[in-house]
């Protein structure tokens, strides 16, 4: 059956070519997929999960993570923090029929128009060997005690050969003037993966004070495998949930005519100005076809009408 | 399945041809000297009519396309030399004045003669071609062949800017292979069909005043018309018929047309596909070291694999997969 049978323009993506794609954009900028202290830079062996990486990146030699503050030690009289890394390993999409990945049972089978996506974190902590601790307790103590920083009443005692403030290296201070954490030397990491699942639809719409039709991604269901109790993982999950339709899934919008063809902008290009206006409009459900956005043979489809107004 | 397709319906193809068509107006004019010669054209085109048809042996036919002149004037024009005769004053004693006696010239005019002919009226030409999509891949790693014909034209082309280079990188190139051209440079059916009903027109329109009767009769004048440019165009329609059912240009003139086109069909693509792709550009980025240096991250390509172009007679079809 001709693809155009209801429609004027017809564009289709399958979700083995998304997750290609996605896999190239990990392995040429692992910068938007890995997070940690710039400790890692010497230490990549310390990953939770090794990545690979297009040569053209280590050619350029482009950073292989985002550099992040070590995670503070919250009432240290110093700003000391633990290094860690945060890795997003895993992305993958499967559109109707399921057939690239499972579904946790809270989720249930995949529904007819449906898409389902597999995203799998890791985040590794480092955690202080004892003789580092013990190593570092009395000069903690010493120094509050030094700047009279005690819970419990004043300490008329002056403890000498200690300085009494704290002047961060050259090094530690940043362009932006912040003092930077110092991390605690790190040996080994411990690490934890999680693995999110959602589900979600497409559905074409406006946005208020565009004249575009746009294509938008909705999430129906979140879930996060095996976490514990429960009540935490209702609070992540609904977390993430927001996060995903207030801060992620809005930035993820595609104009119309950009998924198949800006024809206005095809013919500027070729330096030729249109009497009439060209545009595009979805087809009509279920007037022109049964589904639209539709979701099926592991295909993402767009119909699409062309409206041709003004001139002669 | 590819991973990425996209299609368009002949009746799409068909509007846009349309509004393509009545989009595309050209304006020429220019004049030189040549010692006392001046010779200079205003020319001012548009199209009109063809049709476009998909068809099932993987073929687009583009057909009777009317390229119509509004205008199509020459000017040619002669200076000659300027003559004069007379002139001049005789000296006279006082009291009597002197005595000037009158000059004429003849030829002072720049140019002094010139014809600027508007042949609009009887130039009129139309265009049939048929081609279809084929698809190549450049490998920018392969040096090209020792004799490369192709490379000289693309030469030529590239240095009028007409062009882009070919790039150091692999490409998928998408060519339209023409299977023939008719180019009628005098289209005689359209031409008279023109003359008389503009003729016609003007006389109806000079003895009855505006209403039914007239529009009647300038309607019946149209149909006129139009059963004498077809009946004139018939020899061309068997041309174009057998033309097109032996792919190959009848005729001296269409013949060279062909090769040209051919020529083009084979050296310069209409379209071109970078191989890889980028899908992200590459960026200056101050947010990736916590001391905010900025860092060029490269850009994000992928791999196109498979390109495809096919046509059928519903329907155009563009098919590519994501390379792993």
């Amino acid at each position: 059956m001709p693809f155009t049978d209801h429609s004027d323009l017809f564009g289709a993506v399958h979700e083995d070519g998304i997750n290609r794609l996605v896999r190239h954009i990990m392995r040429q900028r692992p910068s938007l997929f890995n997070y940690a202290t710039p400790f890692f830079h010497n230490n990549a062996g310390l990953f939770c999960v090794k990545f690979e990486v297009d040569e053209r990146v280590l050619k350029a030699k482009n950073p292989l993570f985002t550099e992040q503050e070590p995670l503070p030690i919250l009432g240290a009289p110093v700003p000391i923090g633990l290094n860690f890394c945060l890795q997003l390993t895993d992305a993958q999409i499967d559109f109707h029929p399921g057939n690239v990945f499972g579904l946790p049972p809270e989720l249930g089978a995949l529904p007819a128009q449906r898409f389902a996506l597999r995203l799998k974190g890791c985040m590794g902590i480092d955690c202080p060997s004892k003789e580092i601790i013990d190593e570092l307790l009395p000069l903690i103590e010493r120094f509050l005690v030094s700047q009279q920083q005690l819970a419990i009443g004043e300490i008329k005692e002056r403890v000498p050969g200690i300085s009494t403030h704290y002047t961060p290296p050259v090094a530690a201070v940043d362009n932006r003037e912040r003092p930077r954490t110092i991390p605690l030397p790190t040996r080994q990491l411990i690490c934890f993966c999680l693995e999110l699942f959602a589900v979600g639809h497409f559905e074409w719409g406006s946005v208020p004070g565009s004249q575009q039709i746009w294509l938008k991604t909705r999430l129906d269901g979140l879930e996060i495998v095996d976490m514990q109790p429960n009540d935490m993982e209702s609070a992540i999950e609904c977390y993430l949930t927001t996060v995903l339709k207030l801060g992620i899934l809005p930035r993820l919008i595609i104009p119309l005519e950009k998924m198949v063809l800006d024809v206005n902008k095809e013919f500027q290009e070729m330096g030729l100005t249109l009497g009439r206006t060209v545009t595009l409009q979805p087809s009509a459900v279920p007037a022109d076809v049964p589904n639209n956005p539709a979701v099926e043979e592991d295909q993402l489809k767009a119909f699409m009408k062309l409206i041709i107004t003004g001139g002669a | 399945m590819a991973d990425l397709t996209v299609a368009v319906s002949e009746s799409a193809f068909q509007r846009l041809f349309v509004v393509l068509r009545d989009s595309i107006r050209w304006e020429a004019q220019d004049s030189t000297s040549f010692g006392p010669f001046t010779a200079g054209y205003h020319v001012k085109g548009h199209l009109e009519g063809g049709s476009v048809d998909f068809r099932s042996d993987n073929s687009v036919l583009v057909d009777e396309l009317d390229v119509r002149w509004d205008m199509f004037q020459f000017t040619l024009g002669l200076d000659i030399p300027e003559i004069c005769v007379g002139g001049g004053c005789i000296d006279m004693p006082w009291p009597f004045p002197d005595i000037c006696l009158p000059r004429w010239c003849v030829f002072s005019a720049n140019p002094d003669v010139s014809i600027s002919p508007d042949l609009a009226a009887f130039v009129a030409q139309e265009l049939s071609v048929a081609g279809r999509p084929v698809v190549r891949y450049y490998d920018a790693s392969i040096p090209p062949p020792l004799i490369d014909p192709c490379g000289l034209l693309r030469d030529l082309l590239v240095n009028a800017s007409v062009i882009d280079p070919f790039p150091d990188h692999n490409q998928w190139h998408i060519f339209l292979n023409p299977d023939f051209i008719d180019l009628d440079l005098f289209d005689f059916a359209d031409i008279v069909g023109n003359l008389i009903e503009n003729a016609l027109t003007a006389a109806v329109t000079a003895l009855l005043p505006g209403g039914w009767v007239r529009d009647l009769i300038l309607a019946i004048i149209g149909g006129i018309a139009d059963f004498i440019r077809w009946l004139l165009d018939i020899p061309d329609e068997i041309d174009e018929w057998l033309s097109d059912l032996f792919n190959i240009s009848f005729g001296l003139g269409d013949l060279l047309i062909q090769l040209v086109g051919e020529f083009f069909g084979a050296c310069v693509p209409l379209i071109r596909v970078d191989d890889p792709l980028e899908v992200l550009a590459k960026e200056i980025s101050t947010s990736v070291l916590l001391s905010g240096s900025p860092v060029e991250l490269v850009a994000v390509t992928v791999p196109v694999r498979n390109l495809f172009v096919r046509v059928d007679d519903v329907e155009m079809v563009v098919q590519a997969d994501v390379g792993g």
